[in-house]
């Protein structure tokens, strides 16, 4: 399978959507139950991984990448 | 926890859809960059951490929501001096076990995700008294996650140790590939 870049981009969309849509979650918790609260730590940790995760993809040159097939080849 | 239910609502709901998203992410770079490269991990690990988060908020409001209603029923047969209302409700509306369960009656496996579904949704509905769509709409997306995830394994396994799978792998060989193996 290559690598298609429109799809590769579309990906890199999707991905800002994604963090766009759960940004304000840390910032709900902790408004509602403080800086301390568990659920705003695991919620921060979430936001930071998202952000982590997008950066590296924009980041990303997928044409430098080799290909990877999905089909199984018998090496017998 | 001092959450409004709006909010909580909110919350459950963008983290599902973000759950979804970010497991489709997975599925895709996977897909296209091998499970073990970098964004592929990265995008699991963002996954993971929603899955967590999704979870806990989950589990403080089933767990105030419990605590709530006992407390409530338990003042409320203190004030009227009779039992609370839960469990009367709960043994005369109880309806009795079906006969034919849903997996029979439309001829699937047991384990099939629409017989799960169904199942969990009936259950859902008898323990609450209803179910609202957005309920649905939440296990529903549940169970798709559950199937991406599962998907992502199994082919990860097949991809890991395709010796283990000598059926799929005799449909993908060549048919004029005589076998060897």
């Amino acid at each position: 399978m290559t690598i298609d870049l429109r799809e590769f981009n579309e990906l890199s969309r999707k991905a800002a959507e994604l963090m766009s849509e759960t940004a304000d979650v840390p910032s709900v918790l902790r408004n509602r139950l403080g800086e301390q609260h568990d659920l705003t730590h695991a919620a921060e940790r979430m936001a930071t991984s998202i952000e982590t995760f997008v950066r590296e993809l924009r980041s990303f040159d997928a044409s430098s990448e080799p290909a990877v097939t999905d089909s199984y080849t018998n090496p017998y | 926890m001092q959450l409004p239910e709006a909010d909580l609502e909110y919350l459950i709901r963008t983290l599902s859809d973000a759950r979804s998203r970010a497991t489709e992410l997975a599925v895709s770079l996977g897909s296209r960059l091998g499970s073990e490269h970098r964004l592929t991990e990265l995008a699991n690990t963002a996954a993971s951490n929603i899955e967590t988060t999704l979870r806990d908020i989950r589990n403080a409001a089933t767990g105030e929501s419990a605590a709530g209603t006992g407390l409530s029923d338990l003042q409320s047969a203190l004030r009227t001096g009779t039992q609370p209302v839960a469990v009367v409700k709960e043994t005369l509306t109880s309806p009795p076990p079906p006969t034919i369960s849903f997996a029979a009656s439309a001829g699937l496996d047991g384990e099939h995700w629409l017989s799960v579904l169904v199942d969990e949704l009936l259950a859902q509905a008898r323990t609450s008294g209803g179910i609202t769509f957005e309920r649905v709409e939440r296990m529903l997306q549940q169970r798709k996650d559950e199937f991406l995830r599962d998907f992502l394994t199994a082919r990860r396994m097949y991809r890991t140790y395709p010796r283990l799978f000598p059926e799929i792998a005799d449909e993908t060989r060549p048919l004029t590939t005589p076998s060897t193996i």
